[in-house]
């Protein structure tokens, strides 16, 4: 039997009286992409900054198991917690602008990455930086450049190369192509979709966009008002959806 | 073996005054490893539904189907993309074409993602591309711009590329001539022969008596 890469029980957490989300319960098996969809303000960030620790959830367990090793994620030390986060987890801002910092070159951020799960030779810090420049289609003359001086496109391939240069376990993004234009955002899909598959990586995605979900996920989930109210297959929840929401989602939408 | 059994569907349209429509109760079918079977019956009547139910895209609401000794009515999400990865092949109406992948790549991909290496992925689907026909200058541009029938068959080539126990095949000769007609009636052939379990709908007679199908008539079989 394969154990779930992650598995989260009766996750809560509220901003005052503001319900965030409320008792969300699901699992994720390694290699799988899940894909978050919802209206504004449904809870979508709510739930995978909990996930990926940047919020302190109210009520609820997470669990994470990743090369049949259990960590306990809300009940384990804070210096435990930042090593595992850095370590293990990845967080993909819609905002590549949150991911870099601006005032270090492309190398340099990507190295820095690098340096702080425990890289030291300065060679293989390069090289290895120049390969995922590569990779993710930024040539690697621009590798000193500052990030002020890429568009926006370029930024979030940098961004994801910072954060996947390390290969962490489980990767969550919030809207990885929401900021883009349109004829952007395809390139930044299309790389996501190659790693995914090249790395066989394990993927959290929020998404408004139900065609990036039908693209990228396998699995998916409909939160409404802060619940999961339909999950299942993407195909499954897309083509035949047993909630009155989720129909209104995918039929306001053509051909997902 | 695939078992259908007192299977039920009906789809409610909650924003349509939550009009239900009703397409199947209890349909039961079998299908025999090497088997062809054909699903026939005007259009509407729930052909392209029946695939979907087995590969699990559709829900099904009441009743079992099995495979594998699995019954996909039970089986979790993980469960059935296990199940789909190392079992089903299925060739839906039309490609899904997603932009900027090439004919090859998308070919590929199946076998890429059950772990096969990339050298032997891609002479496999070189070899493939060359049997459906299709031209080489195409090999490496997206399907988008192809023609209904280039669609279709890297479609087909997709479905084909992995030897899987079961077929799913949604009118794979619809939009193609004569001649690659045959061609697809051929790699059809060549699967059942192997002990394929195939299931598809086939719109004109003559891919069915050329593929010597067992045909269940959804008219017989749905009527109560
Ligand atoms: N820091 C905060 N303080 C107070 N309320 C908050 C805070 N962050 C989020 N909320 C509220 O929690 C609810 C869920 O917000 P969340 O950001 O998770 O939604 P979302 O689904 O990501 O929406 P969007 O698609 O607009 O990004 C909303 O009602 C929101 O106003
Ligand atoms: N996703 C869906 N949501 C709602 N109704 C659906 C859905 N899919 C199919 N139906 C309905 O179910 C019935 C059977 O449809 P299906 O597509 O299975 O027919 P078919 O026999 O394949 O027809 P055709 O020969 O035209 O392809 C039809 O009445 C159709 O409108
Ligand atoms: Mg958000
Ligand atoms: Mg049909």
């Amino acid at each position: 039997m394969i154990i779930p890469i992650l598995k989260v029980t009766n996750l809560s957490k509220s901003y005052d009286n503001i319900v965030g989300c409320k008792n969300i319960s699901m699992s994720l098996y390694p290699g799988e992409v899940l894909g978050i969809v919802g209206e504004s303000g449904s809870g979508k960030t709510t739930l995978i900054n909990c996930l990926s620790g940047n919020l302190e959830p109210d009520r609820g367990k997470i669990i994470f198991n990743i090369n049949n090793k259990e960590t306990d994620f809300l009940n384990i030390s804070e210096s435990e917690k930042r090593k595992f986060i850095r370590t293990d987890l990845a967080f993909v801002h819609q905002n590549p602008r949150d991911g870099l910092r601006l005032n270090v070159s492309a190398g340099g951020n990507i190295g820095e990455k690098l340096m702080s799960v425990g890289y030291r030779h300065y060679g293989n810090i390069r090289s290895l930086a120049t390969k995922w420049m590569n990779k993710v289609e930024i040539d690697k003359s621009r590798i000193d450049d500052l990030p002020i001086t890429f568009s926006g496109g370029m930024l979030q391939r940098l961004q994801i190369a910072k954060n996947l240069i390390t290969s962490p376990n489980v990767i969550f993004m919030d809207e990885p192509t929401g900021g883009l234009d349109v004829s952007v955002q395809a390139r930044v899909l299309d790389l996501i979709r190659s790693l995914v598959n090249e790395l066989n990586l394990t993927v959290i995605i929020v998404s408004h966009d139900l065609a990036v979900i039908r693209l990228l996920a396998d699995k998916m989930i409909v939160m409404k008002n802060g619940t999961v109210i339909e999950s299942g297959l993407s195909d499954q929840v897309l083509e035949d959806p047993q909630q009155e929401y989720t129909q209104l989602l995918v039929s306001s939408v053509l051909n997902v | 073996m695939i078992e259908v059994k007192k299977v039920n569907k009906s789809f409610t349209l909650f924003n349509q005054n939550n009009a239900k429509i009703t397409v199947f109760k209890n349909l039961n079918f079998k299908v025999n490893p090497g088997e062809i079977v054909a699903l026939k019956g005007p259009s509407g009547i729930g052909k392209s539904s029946i695939l979907k139910m087995i590969y699990g895209s559709y829900i099904i609401d009441k009743g079992a189907i099995i495979i594998n000794n699995k019954n996909i009515a039970t089986l979790s999400a993980q469960e059935i993309l296990k199940l789909r990865k190392t079992s089903i092949g299925y060739v839906s109406q039309f490609l899904k074409v997603i932009p900027r992948i090439s004919a090859l790549d998308v070919i590929m991909e199946p076998l890429l993602n059950s772990g096969d290496n990339k050298n032997n992925a891609y002479k496999k689907s070189i070899k493939l591309l060359k049997d459906l026909n299709i031209e080489k200058n195409l090999w490496h541009l997206s399907p988008l711009t192809f023609s209904g029938g280039e669609q279709q068959r890297i479609n087909i080539a997709r479905g084909f590329i992995k030897d899987l126990p079961y077929l799913l095949l949604d009118e794979p000769t619809a939009s193609l001539d004569s001649r690659n007609r045959d061609i697809i009636i051929n790699l059809i052939k060549a699967k059942s022969n192997r002990g394929v379990s195939i299931i598809g709908i086939f719109h004109d007679e003559y891919s069915r008596k050329k593929l010597n199908v067992r045909e269940i008539d959804l008219n017989i079989e749905t009527k109560h």
